[in-house]
């Protein structure tokens, strides 16, 4: 019995064998031997024999015409990958281009290069390269900072007064709401404002995009801001102003808003000025209720690319902002006090 | 034409006017004199209402004006309308000029007009100009005050107030915060006026003013009225009330 089944299986065996070598390629049979030295390289790359490794790989030859280059490749970039984790980034790019010669498209190839050259080009340069790429990114998230800025600053001057009005006001109900809308304010975090406008408010049953959150939270709080600026320059007018203007007939509104409320703009450039350059890197705020702006912006390239430049350049970016603002608000300042005698 | 009948004002427990009466006619030229603290900036005020007084009655043309009274009897000013219409019949004209700083010289004596009385800008403009034709100001139109010598603030700051055409005219020490060579241009202004027969009430430490244009010198001194005369009596040798003939001896 068990005769017979050693027969059967020699049978089988040697037809097996038959078959393999009537259908196999005829390279296969011409060089029986580019499989082994394959093999065997993979195995001195496991022992650790890299040097090896390389000579064996490097003997595969190049396939002739119509011949399977397979192995070929196979063989030249295991040799490339192991010459560039061994920083010997000519031999890894000769390796490529071995490759590349014969199959022009290898798209391995083609990427390996690519790393060698990143590799070779230094740090700073890579990071230069990075902040060309990014700047795009950086000034379209600028612009949104801009907006922002602008937005504010257009509404919180408008408001500021407002509430500077009915903060000076004699009726005392209007002075204490107004006193108690810039004392919540100004003592607490802009921060704090944000998220509660952003993420406070929708279980109340209103819900902002970022956007108007945004809006809202920096015009909120910098009309506070304003307000007490503007309450300080109005009260800083000579009384007699107000008098000399009651005594031609003038109304207490008419006053303000001919006599002392004009008076007040010169002085309130130096303070508002200031306000405005704290505005343009408060913004950096709203990047925590989801508003892609400056800061957002490079944030994220910074958690993409650990490239330390990217903040550097946005702190330029922020720069420039505040150093325009502070050179057209001193213009401005010296236009507005062309009636001082200096 | 204007009267106050027995105004008294407090700050506090002081009492700056103390139960004054004063009656004046149209045309009358009245100066007050008197130390600081008399009372005399504050009488001036109050018939401004720039300062509400405590008791008391001011009457224009015979009727009582500017003030209600609450069940208590308190004094009430009017409505803001009523009180800025009297006003705008009264000129005032202060130590310190008090001139709109960010306005020209034009813009200071238009302002009235335009704003208070709604007078076109070409009108409001040819009265201005006539008003600083007058002080003698023209050329100065276009200047703004901090470039204007301090009688030459005073001068735009009675163009102005004469803008509004008032019955009368309140000067509070108009010299007192000039130069002493300045002095001069604003005391002929105010003396070219007084030949117009502008009616006006004048308080100062310049007895120049009470001597050559008034007609009636009211000496003040705690809150009340100590003397009252023609300018020949104050200054005559025959003035024999302790008091104004100690302020004289100090003043001249």
């Amino acid at each position: 019995m068990e005769i017979v089944i050693c027969r059967l299986s020699a049978v089988i065996t040697a037809l097996s064998l038959s078959i393999i070598f009537l259908i196999s390629p005829a390279s296969i049979l011409a060089q029986p031997d580019k499989y082994e030295v394959l093999a065997q390289a993979t195995r001195l790359v496991n022992s650790g024999d890299l040097e090896g490794a390389l000579v064996l790989y490097r003997q595969i030859p190049a396939p002739q015409e119509n011949e399977e280059g397979g192995v070929f490749v196979r063989s030249r970039m295991e040799a490339a990958k192991i010459y560039f984790s061994m920083k010997r980034y000519d031999d890894s790019e000769q390796m490529c281009m071995e490759i590349l010669r014969i199959y022009p498209d290898n798209l391995e190839a083609k990427n390996l290069i690519k790393q060698v050259a990143t590799a070779q080009t230094p740090k700073w340069l890579g990071f230069l390269k990075d902040m060309q790429t990014y700047l795009p990114t950086l000034l379209r998230a600028t612009v949104m900072t801009l907006i922002l800025v602008i937005i504010t600053m257009i509404v919180s001057p408008i408001a500021g007064l407002f509430i500077a009005l009915g903060r000076i006001s004699r009726v005392r109900f209007v002075s204490s709401i107004f006193w108690c809308y810039i004392w919540v304010f100004r003592g607490t975090p802009l921060l704090l404002q944000l998220f509660f406008i952003y993420y406070g408010l929708p279980p109340l049953g209103i819900t902002l995009d970022p956007f108007t959150a945004a809006v809202l939270g920096l015009g909120l709080n910098y009309s506070a801001y304003l307000a007490e600026i503007i309450r300080g320059a109005i009260e800083s007018i000579d009384p007699g102003q107000m008098e000399a203007a009651k005594s031609i007939g003038m109304t207490y509104w008419q006053a303000m808003r001919r006599i002392i409320v004009p008076q007040t703009y010169k002085r309130l450039m130096p303070p508002v000025g200031n306000e405005f350059i704290a505005l343009i890197k408060d913004t950096a705020l709203v990047s925590t209720i989801a508003m892609v702006e400056l800061m957002r912006a490079a944030d994220q390239i910074f958690n993409a690319t650990f490239n330390i430049f990217i903040l550097i350049q946005a702190a330029i970016i922020y720069l420039i902002l505040t150093s325009i603002f502070t050179v057209s608000f001193k213009k401005l300042e010296d236009r507005l006090g062309v009636y001082e005698n200096r | 034409m204007i009267e106050l009948v027995d105004v008294v004002k407090r700050f506090g427990d002081f009492v700056a006017v103390d139960h004054v009466s004063l009656n004046i006619e149209k045309g009358e030229k009245i100066v007050i004199i008197g130390p600081s603290g008399s009372g005399k900036t504050t009488l001036l005020k109050m018939i401004n209402f720039l300062q509400k007084m405590d008791s008391g009655r001011i009457m224009m043309e015979g009727e009582e004006v500017g003030y209600r009274r609450d069940k208590k009897g308190r004094l009430i000013l009017e409505k803001p309308e009523i009180i800025c219409r009297l006003r705008s019949e009264i000129g005032m004209v202060f130590q310190h000029f008090y001139l709109f700083p960010h306005m020209t010289a034009l813009d200071n004596v238009m302002e009235g007009p335009v704003t208070v009385k709604k007078q076109s800008i070409k009108e409001a403009r040819e009265i201005a100009l006539d008003l600083l034709g007058k002080v003698g100001l023209l050329d100065k139109k276009d200047v703004y005050p901090a470039f204007l010598s301090g009688g030459q603030k005073q001068r735009v700051a009675i163009a102005r107030a004469l803008a509004m055409k008032p019955m009368l005219m309140l000067f509070d020490e108009p010299t007192s915060a000039l130069d002493p060579e300045l002095v001069g241009e604003v005391f002929n202004t105010i003396k070219a006026l007084a030949e117009e027969g502008m009616t006006m009430l004048i308080v100062t430490h310049q007895m120049g003013f009470a001597r050559e244009m008034a007609d009636r010198v009211i000496f003040m001194d705690e809150g009340r009225f100590i003397f009252e005369g023609h300018s020949q009596d104050v200054f005559s040798d025959r003035m024999d009330n302790p008091r104004v003939k100690a302020f004289l001896d100090k003043v001249l």
